[in-house]
């Protein structure tokens, strides 16, 4: 694959290994579907995006709760959870819960054990792109992570592409969700 | 025996240097401290606040043996990690920042000895007696004279010298030890910073023992434009004091404007408060865009690269004034003066004046011969439009930029007539200018912000030096029990995310009363608020380090007197001695003094350096989320980690389970999130029942404003006994409590970590 210029110029790779890069909302999906203890991390600008209105925490609820995906909520997300009437599963920062996760030992949000596939959804691209580093230096060995956001990720594992226009953002979220139904 | 007997030469050699016979204190066991010497309490405090690396490149391309790959635990050709790699980078950029003070301060001492001998007493004022704490600690020096201040830095510029030995390829192979390194460099940058501030303080005669300094003018709007206009930039104030002098010398002070960008304005207004404050760093594109200097003096640190290509842009004369960058300018210092300003008025051309009394004169004739031919004026709203109208929204402005904004959207605004967006982006905008070098329909962006930038003018107080002694001694006892809730330290770099964030962090705390220091760009972004009243945090707050008070100590090499402050509390408050005893005073910060830095804009590595250097001494720093790249935090698993401390009292190790505090290095991504973070990183062990009541008061108050109610989750884990619960809360949290099974801890009577780790420092040595 030739390399893929992330959407914001201050998080271009150096390095070797970069983010595949996924549109299908299918092959997403089977890769959430496929994963033990998937975990959804859930950043403030979900509070400031929306899609025709909607604003874009609702996206990321109604993908957690398709998927039965437990939730974490970093900054002051918490907040507008509350305010929708969702409990989050965790409140942690950013780094905290990166910090978490980087430990295989970690017994996850669950106390079933660490996850093996980490969503990231709305966190600002310098700050995701820098703890999805983390993770892939350490902690390749025993998770994922996949990017939900309309930009291109390098740093993780999964990722969707820079969505030229923001339809193609919402199509491909809504196929989604409509993929985890199945 | 060979070695033993080296190390009783270095010591001696150590003790002359420090003037050990002088029995002001006994000498403690770290004078003049080398690489291992605090390696110990290093490696205890990183075992509970593990680094966490965050790596900004896979690769290592130092040497001609790479690049090296170094994922999935590669190591490269030198068999270096990566975790050891960012560890070594962040050295680097620690030493950069320690290394930028110390040449500032050896410069500036250098200069004042020129000029008043190296005999010149240090004297503080009335009401400072303990005038260097970070220089007596670390070094074990009483400094009485400028004079004396050479030894403390040409002790900085020997450690850096092995510091960064150690960087190079085929040496320290453990990225504990590279953090350990790291934090003794920025250890050393404390001192550095010492140095320039009381060398700065004495030899220009700025306010000292005094809280109520100047009130100064500050933003663009405050510049008379009918004057010729001089512009200071960068943190050395050498020349911008000199050319004050020259027009006070020659009647020229009310015919010409003084304005300052980043600390040399800062500085600048400490030696007159007829100068003014343009602004923070990220306005320094901006205004010299506008054209409104007619002559930029540039100094050192923070500022633009580009200086020469953006002074012809605006028809601006540069003197680069300082060694640190000449830009390849032709070095002017033996020229004859008024040769010099013919050629800059006649073939406009830049030069180098490394002379500041040469420079000042070339600044202020070059000012008065080229100004009343160059009167820019500001764009109107309707040139505005019609540029915008270039504009394609192409979106190559917004993946430029670093602080990742959709300017194109903005643009596309004005286009229309519509000024709210700019405005509002003007206030994320960091000044870096990527977007109008990557515009391809070359839309001048920086002019069309004109119209967006409020002509609107603000009050910083002018920088007022060290804490006095008179005002430990009033706020030892409430800040050590608790019952000042915290003292909050803005510092550094202010433009990320969003330059109100700071207004809006300090205005909150003061009001809570908490005690909120500033420096740098932070301590001019805080005024460029004003409240329903239309007043600024400086004239709503009172100067006084107390509760409640809004403190401005000045500039970057004033953050010295921030940890300064911390130390006089162990010293004078607590009677601890702290003559080259190091760990005793990080040791009571870390447990007793519930401070909290704030470094919410930081960009540089000399950011990099002044928080890692408290956070040797026990203080943590929260970050903005930007600060992910400077690779490293140091965080705790709270429910994990190691929270044993020694009771000092009863000579016994007691596991407290308390996170406090919590982390030492922390990045957020929300000024929400981080006005719940500082009150939870306030809190210390040492906290008496009230004082821990009170400061959970905040967590909760604060936690509920931005959180959306209920109580944080980590709460039970500050909550001692009963009496520990704010009033307000008792009820809620009792039944909280109740339900998660919490059980109460005795809290402990003097909580120490000597004793806890190998050290050479006796337990007796914290009892006070």
């Amino acid at each position: 694959m030739s390399a893929v210029i992330p959407y914001h110029r201050v998080n271009v790779l150096t390095g070797i290994k970069s983010a595949r890069l996924i549109e299908d909302a299918a092959e997403y999906a089977n890769l959430i579907q496929k994963a033990k203890r998937p975990l959804l991390v859930l950043g403030p600008r979900l509070l400031e995006w929306s899609l025709d209105g909607r604003l874009l925490l609702e996206y990321a609820l109604e993908i957690a709760k398709t998927a039965n995906i437990p939730t974490c909520a970093t900054s002051h997300v918490r907040k507008k959870m509350v305010e929708l009437g969702v409990k989050p599963d965790s409140v942690y920062d950013a780094v905290e819960i990166v910090n978490a996760l980087k430990d295989p030992d970690w017994r996850g949000v669950k106390k079933e054990g660490n996850h093996d596939l980490v969503m990231f959804f709305g966190i600002r691209t310098d700050l995701a792109e820098q703890t999805l580093s983390v993770l892939k230096h350490f902690a390749y060995t025993h998770l994922k992570t996949m990017t939900l956001c309309k930009f291109y990720y390098p740093h993780a594992n999964y990722s969707l592409p820079n969505f030229r226009k923001d339809e193609q953002w919402k199509d491909f979220l809504d196929s989604l969700v409509e993929c985890l139904k199945k | 025996m060979a070695q033993v007997k080296e190390i009783t030469r270095k010591l001696e050699e150590i003790r002359e240097k420090i003037k050990a016979e002088i029995p002001w204190e006994p000498v403690g066991p770290t004078p003049m401290p080398e690489i291992p010497d605090l390696r110990s309490w290093d490696m205890r405090l990183l075992k509970t606040y593990k680094p966490f690396y965050a790596p900004f490149c896979d690769l290592c391309c130092f040497c001609t043996y790479g690049k090296c790959d170094l994922t999935e635990n590669r190591r490269g050709a030198c068999g270096i990690d990566i975790a050891t790699q960012q560890a070594r980078f962040v050295l680097l950029a620690c030493l950069m920042g320690c290394s930028a003070h110390a040449a500032h301060a050896g410069h500036i001492l250098e200069f004042l000895i020129e000029k008043h001998g190296p005999d010149k007493k240090i004297d503080l004022g009335t009401f400072i007696e303990l005038e260097a704490p970070n220089i007596r600690t670390v070094t074990g020096l009483k400094p009485e004279t400028l004079g004396d201040l050479k030894i403390a830095i040409e002790y900085v510029y020997k450690e850096i010298t092995h510091l960064l030995d150690s960087t190079h390829t085929g040496q320290e192979g453990s990225y504990l030890d590279y953090e350990s390194k790291a934090l003794h460099a920025s250890m050393l940058d404390h001192v550095g910073m010492e140095v320039a501030d009381i060398a700065q303080i004495v030899g220009f005669g700025y306010p000292t023992s005094v809280a109520d300094t100047a009130l100064v003018d500050m933003g663009w709007g405050s510049v008379d434009r009918s004057k010729p206009m001089i512009l200071v930039v960068g943190h050395n104030p050498a020349t911008s004091c000199t050319v004050i002098d020259y027009l006070r010398e020659n009647d020229l002070y009310d015919k010409v404007e003084v304005g300052g960008i980043c600390c040399t304005a800062l500085e600048t207004t400490r030696y007159s408060d007829r100068a003014k404050i343009i602004g923070p760093l990220s306005r320094q594109l901006f205004f010299i865009r506008t054209g409104i200097a007619d002559v930029i003096l540039t100094d050192e640190q923070c500022i633009r690269t580009d200086m020469p290509i953006e002074a012809s842009k605006s028809g601006s004369a540069l003197i680069a004034c300082l060694d640190k960058a000449m830009y390849g300018l032709e070095d002017a210092t033996e020229m004859d003066a008024d040769d010099i300003v013919r050629q800059m008025v006649e073939d406009k051309k830049h030069f180098a004046i490394l002379d500041p009394k040469k420079a000042a004169e070339v600044a202020a004739k070059v000012a008065m011969k080229i100004a009343p031919q160059r009167r820019n004026e500001w764009l109107t709203e309707e040139e505005a439009i019609e540029l915008a109208k270039k504009c394609t929204h192409c979106g190559m402005c917004e993946r430029v930029c670093p602080n990742l904004f959709a300017l194109n959207d903005g643009i596309g605004e004005v286009a229309k007539g519509n000024f709210e967006l700019i405005k509002e982006q003007f206030n994320l905008c960091i000044g870096c200018g990527k977007c109008e070098q990557e515009c391809p329909n070359k839309v001048p962006i920086f002019k069309i912000m004109q119209v967006a930038a409020s002509k609107e003018t603000w009050k910083c107080r002018a920088g007022r030096g060290p804490v006095m002694d008179t005002e430990i001694r009033n706020v030892g006892a409430p800040i050590t029990l608790g019952t000042i809730p915290g003292i909050v330290a803005f510092v550094g770099c202010s433009n990320y995310p969003d330059i109100r964030d700071v207004a809006e962090m300090v205005d909150e705390f003061a009001r809570r009363k908490y005690i909120v220091v500033l420096t740098g760009c932070a301590a001019m972004v805080a005024g460029m608020w004003k409240d329903a009243e239309g007043k600024t945090v400086y004239e709503k707050y009172p100067p006084d380090f107390d509760a409640g008070g809004v403190v401005n100590v000045g500039s970057c090499v004033s953050n010295a007197h921030i940890t300064g402050a911390c130390i006089k509390i162990a010293n004078i408050f607590a009677a601890l001695p702290l003559r080259a005893n190091y760990e005793v005073m990080a040791d009571y910060v870390l447990n007793r003094v519930g401070a909290c830095g704030v470094a919410w804009g930081a960009m540089s590595q000399k950011a990099a350096s002044i928080g890692t250097g408290c956070n040797r001494l026990g203080i943590p720093v929260i970050l903005g989320p930007h600060s992910s790249k400077y690779r490293r935090l140091y965080l705790s698993r709270k429910e994990e980690d190691d929270w044993r401390v020694m009771d000092a009292r009863k000579r016994k190790i007691v596991d407290t389970g308390e996170p406090s505090p919590e982390h030492l290095a922390y990045v957020t991504e929300t000024k929400e999130k981080a006005m719940v973070m500082i009150p939870k990183l306030c809190i210390r062990k040492n906290d008496t029942p009230q004082g821990r009541a009170i400061k959970l008061n905040h967590y909760i108050s604060l936690y509920k404003k931005y959180m959306g109610g209920g109580l944080p989750e980590d709460l039970h884990l500050f909550v001692r006994r009963d009496p520990d619960i704010p009033l307000v809360y008792k009820k809620e949290v009792r039944v909280y409590l109740q339900e998660i099974g919490w059980k109460p801890k005795e809290p402990v009577g003097l909580p120490t970590l000597i004793g806890t780790y190998p050290s050479k420092v006796p337990l007796d040595a914290v009892i006070h």
